[in-house]
């Protein structure tokens, strides 16, 4: 589909920083790199800044990242990945916005950039082709799933768990900001480069493909129910 | 009670906005009555609420081990 040439993952730790790949709302007209001295922070603010207004979310951060590679050292190498980038870049981050957001975004790209390849992804579709169908007007007039809120209400989070990790990893990653982080659509759009409108159709879509999961779980649990008498 | 909505995707969509806090004045005024009129939409509402509870209060949240806290204070402090 697409001729641009892919990196290679054994470079990724060591490698050369490549800003424009994940710094967060930089800023075109400025040249960041890892040997550029930070503006305006002294060591001593950037550490605070690391301590006090990135380490706070670092239980979110494996959430995500654990959710995203399902995988506990993929999760361990992407978190600290992101830290150690945060650090080097902290001079792009400017104290007191949010700091969360900007941590999300440039998690998600480095595992977009690092990891998804050799993440254990099991439903690979083309990205692009998901994106144009579900926003066209098709989409619109999808049927909603039938699938009744008492018998989700038995599930419990194992089930959640599989029936997420089950989804492509585009559409596991809006839910997983928007109903397990609480991300406002305007954060998400922020930290996915995407407009607001693709946000709420991929949330629609990920949720009606989530509900069909959950409705084959509940119906085979209605379908042992049933044997069992 | 109407037994049937003619416009269930548009519904689902205000539905949504409104759980997740992104629904306007306007769209919670207009989803409001039909949540007292429509007994599809009810159900999707409640259906969705589920979900959403599923996905918030039931899913195992995994904690950053201490470990790698660690190893990443240490390498940071290392840069300097
Ligand atoms: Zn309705």
């Amino acid at each position: 589909m697409s001729d641009t040439p892919t990196r290679d993952d054994r470079n990724r730790s060591d490698g050369p920083a490549e800003p424009d790949q994940f710094l967060p709302d930089s800023d075109p007209t400025e040249q960041v790199s890892a040997d550029t001295p930070a503006r305006g922070y002294s060591d001593a603010q950037k550490y605070q800044i690391f301590n006090k207004e990135f380490m706070p979310h670092i239980d979110s951060m494996y959430n995500f990242a654990f959710r995203l590679t399902t995988d506990e050292d993929d999760a361990n190498d992407l978190v600290q990945d992101t830290y150690l980038k945060a650090f080097r870049f902290i001079s792009s981050f400017e104290q007191g916005t949010n700091a969360k957001a900007w941590l999300f975004r440039i998690l998600k790209n480095s595992f977009i950039n690092d990891y998804r390849k050799k993440s254990k992804e099991p439903a690979k579709v083309d990205y692009q082709d998901v994106e144009t169908t579900y926003n066209s007007e098709d989409a619109e007039s999808e049927h909603t799933v039938d699938l009744r809120a008492e018998s989700v209400s038995d599930l419990i989070g194992d089930e959640v768990a599989t029936a997420l990790n089950s989804l492509p990893v585009d559409f596991r990653t809006v839910i997983i900001l928007c109903d397990i982080e609480g991300f406002t659509y305007e954060e998400m759009a922020k930290i996915l480069d995407i407009p607001i409108g693709t946000v709420r159709s991929r949330l629609h879509r990920a949720r009606n493909l989530l509900k069909e999961k959950l409705r084959d779980y509940a119906s085979s649990m209605g379908y042992k129910e049933e044997n069992e008498e | 009670m109407k037994e049937h909505c003619n416009h269930s995707a548009d519904c689902l969509k205000m539905i949504q906005l409104i759980l997740d806090g992104e629904a306007t004045d306007q769209q919670l005024v207009r989803v409001k009555a039909n949540l007292e009129s429509c007994r599809p939409c009810i159900e999707m509402y409640q259906l969705e609420k589920e979900v959403k509870e599923l996905l918030t209060k039931r899913m195992e949240k995994r904690c950053c081990p201490e470990q790698l806290v660690a190893t990443i204070k240490s390498r940071i402090l290392s840069f300097s």
